[in-house]
């Protein structure tokens, strides 16, 4: 063997060693097909990438989690996990990351979120006359329509329950762009109601009644 | 190797919209444009910086290798003003299949992945033909990019601290901003001379590729990046970085090359910014020469600074870079031993100046790219090198009868380079960057640019001394871009 080549096998032996001793780190690991990574593990190291560390995202792009329920955040990892959640956003980021994910590692980051406090934007976004046009809708809904009021199932808090998700606080273009998901398509299945909900809000009050919960207080 | 494409094209297009992913897309399950501001690889959105920084280990392991191949079709605005077209625009006007590229790459453990790239150039070179003339056109591979790592990452409600190293080949190759002199120019050019003007001027560092460097970075609370790094010659135990490299023609570092960066970086709402800065030291030895000989080392020192912001909201990807890289060339006591006036002044008989032992480059460039629904994508971009005059990169001028000559009948000048030769011996370059693409699904991009020139070789006009303009280099490019 020559030098070069010895010093090569001495590095690969290295690097396996290394490898080998570095394999399964699961305290901060970001490994998806290893089912023994605690839910909280991946909440921090890969979760926190665009939901940031404590569920609140700095980017509208991506939901905030904080303070969300657990019942929702179990269903919509489940849903994802079995492509039955079908909107491009969904699919692009999210199929990906669950495909493995154990019943224990959605529980697991369900409580995670559902512990974290949620981070209101320090002052109101928004124009106030959509702010409060979007207050009438949510408390009061579009009584000629017949929508009743987004308040009666997801609370006048907006904090969600056992059955509903919270919305106030969440990202307004967010907000917007699931309810135009509702609205125009069946992506969301498990979304049914709200699409009935979602059916005849013009874009007027989809834009008002999300600016208004973007800046609800929450309260906690 | 042209089979092999046309069969991963069709496999690309018969495999469904979801699995038809490259190997990173593979290992997360996600779609390019978590990863790739509005799909437009390789431009990282933050979480793919985030992706990278943890050292390619989000996800899990799958089968790490992907493909890549560019078809390429470029015409040149004046390709008269030459002795031989067929040397100075190579396949002008013709579509071919420009370059391929296998990656290996992805996680392999919880702290280490990695992320290997070799390409193959179809037209690295021309054998000489039968009449003595230029001959078929020769293919190559060797050591593109290369970057493994090992990473670790210390995040809670309190603090995030991403440590790692990365052993890479190309001084910058391990950053994770587009506004890196590696990553700036991304769509990948071909080899053939009809190519040699399209994209303009970039921010790089004198060094150079396929070198072999150690990097050790660090990223705090996703405000702070600090990378520090040291290069040597890509030989021995490293000589895989320079694997398709032979001796004579491998980059050769003497003493220790330290390479740094420094970032500030901040994210609020749909928007990112990085401001940055980064350098390097390197001692290159003159190519092909003997490195026992210091006599034959150069130095280039490079001071740069660089900014991207983005602004990243489904359908709207909005990327604005600017980068200014000053480098200062010694060069090697051996050059300028050897290195003598051999020009006239256009009165033939004053000789012109003696070269100068170094030069200093600030290259500029800015970028403004938007990209709508991850599809359809455009981008501006402006570049302005300027420099320092130096007869020793004058490749043309007047010999002694006070003409300028491609051939010298007294063999005691050195003749005149055109389309390539430089007049004044000033480097200064400068134009626009248009282009317009179209990627129908994520794996795979069509585009058009279009390179004007308004100024070339230090002068806008008759900068070859035979009549070129800067503009008769302008270079509209076609390509197609695909990766599996
Ligand atoms: C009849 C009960 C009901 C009413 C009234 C209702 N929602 Fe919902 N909403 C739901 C349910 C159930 C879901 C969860 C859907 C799912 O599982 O996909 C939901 C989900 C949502 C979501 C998606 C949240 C997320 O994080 O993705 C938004 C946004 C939303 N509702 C907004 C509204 C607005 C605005 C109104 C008032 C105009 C409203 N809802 C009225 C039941 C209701």
């Amino acid at each position: 063997m020559t030098c070069a080549r010895r010093t090569a096998a001495l590095f690969a032996a290295l690097l396996i060693a290394v490898a080998e001793a570095g394999c399964s780190n699961v305290e901060r690991s970001r490994d998806l097909a290893n089912t023994s990574v605690p839910g909280k593990v991946l909440a921090l190291q890969i979760c926190s990438n665009c939901h940031g560390v404590d569920g609140n995202s700095e980017s509208p792009n991506f939901p905030n989690l904080a303070g969300q329920t657990e019942h929702y955040v179990i269903e919509q990892l489940s849903s994802f996990r079995k492509h039955s959640r079908i909107d491009p956003a969904g699919f692009e980021y999210m199929w990906g990351l669950s495909r493995h994910l154990t019943d224990e590692q959605i529980k697991a980051l369900a409580a995670y979120y559902a512990g974290q406090k949620i981070r209101t934007p320090n002052r109101p976004t928004g124009r106030p006359e959509l702010r409060d046009a979007g207050k009438a809708v949510f408390a009061g809904g579009v009584p000629e329509k017949n929508i009743p009021p987004c308040a009666t199932c997801h609370g006048a808090d907006g904090l969600g329950n056992e059955q509903f998700p919270r919305i106030a606080g969440q990202h307004a273009d967010y907000l917007v762009k699931q309810l135009v998901v509702f609205q125009r398509t069946d992506e969301r299945p498990e979304g049914a109601i709200m699409k009935v909900i979602a059916h005849d809000l013009t874009r007027d009050n989809i834009d008002s009644v999300a600016s208004h919960l973007e800046s609800m207080p929450v309260g906690k | 190797m042209r089979l092999l494409l046309a069969g991963l094209l069709g496999l690309m297009l018969v495999a469904g919209e979801a699995d038809a992913l490259p190997m990173f897309a593979r290992q997360t399950g996600q779609n390019c444009v978590a990863c790739h501001a509005g799909g437009q690889f390789p431009e990282l959105t933050p979480y793919g910086r985030l992706f990278k920084m943890t050292g390619y280990t989000i996800g899990e392991r799958t089968l790490p290798l992907s493909v890549m191949g560019v078809a390429s079709y470029a015409k040149v605005r004046d390709t008269t003003k030459t002795d031989d077209p067929t040397v100075d625009f190579q396949k002008n006007n013709s579509g071919m299949f420009a370059t391929g590229s296998l990656f290996l790459a992805g996680k392999v453990t919880d702290n280490i992945g990695a992320f290997i790239q070799v390409t193959y150039d179809n037209y690295a070179g021309q054998s000489v033909g039968p009449d003595g003339g230029l001959g078929k056109f020769q293919s190559h591979s060797q050591a593109d990019n290369m970057d493994i790592r090992f990473a670790d990452r210390f995040i809670d409600a309190n603090r995030d601290l991403i440590v790692g190293l990365s052993v890479n080949n190309n001084p910058s190759v391990s950053d994770p901003w587009n506004s890196a002199a590696a990553w700036m120019q991304y769509v990948p050019n071909a080899s053939p001379t009809s190519h040699q003007f399209v994209d303009g001027a970039f921010p790089g560092f004198g060094s150079g590729g396929n070198i072999a460097g150690a990097n050790a970075y660090g990223y705090w609370n996703k405000t702070i990046y600090g990378e520090l790094g040291l290069y040597g010659t890509a030989n021995h135990a490293a000589s895989f970085m320079s694997a398709g490299i032979n001796n004579a023609n491998r980059t050769a570092l003497g003493g220790t090359n330290p390479y740094w960066r420094l970032a500030y970086t901040r994210e609020w709402g749909a928007h990112n910014i990085m401001v940055g800065t980064s350098g390097m030291t390197a001692h290159v030895f003159d190519a092909g020469s003997d490195t026992s000989d210091l006599g034959n080392r150069g130095r280039f020192r490079n001071a740069g600074i660089d900014s991207q912001y983005q602004y990243l909201l489904d359908p709207h990807a909005v990327t604005a870079q600017v980068a200014y890289m000053r480098q200062t060339q010694d060069y090697s006591a051996n050059t300028m031993a050897a290195a003598a006036p051999t020009y006239f002044l256009a009165d033939g008989v004053t000789p012109v100046a003696s070269p100068n032992p170094s030069d200093v480059i600030n290259t500029f460039r800015a970028k403004l790219s938007y990209v709508y629904q991850a599809k359809y994508g455009g981008s501006i971009a402006f570049f302005n090198l300027t420099g320092t005059t130096n007869t020793l990169n004058q490749t043309s001028g007047f010999d002694s009868t006070g003409l300028i000559t491609t051939a010298d009948p007294n063999g005691t000048n050195i003749t005149s380079t055109r389309v390539n030769g430089n007049l004044s011996g000033n480097p200064s370059t400068r134009g626009f960057n248009y282009e317009g693409f179209w990627t129908p699904v994520q794996y795979l991009r069509v585009g058009v640019q279009y390179t004007a020139y308004n100024k070339f070789n230090g002068a806008s006009s008759n900068y070859d001394g035979f009549g070129r303009d800067a503009k008769d280099n302008n270079t509209i490019r076609f390509y197609i871009w695909a990766a599996y």
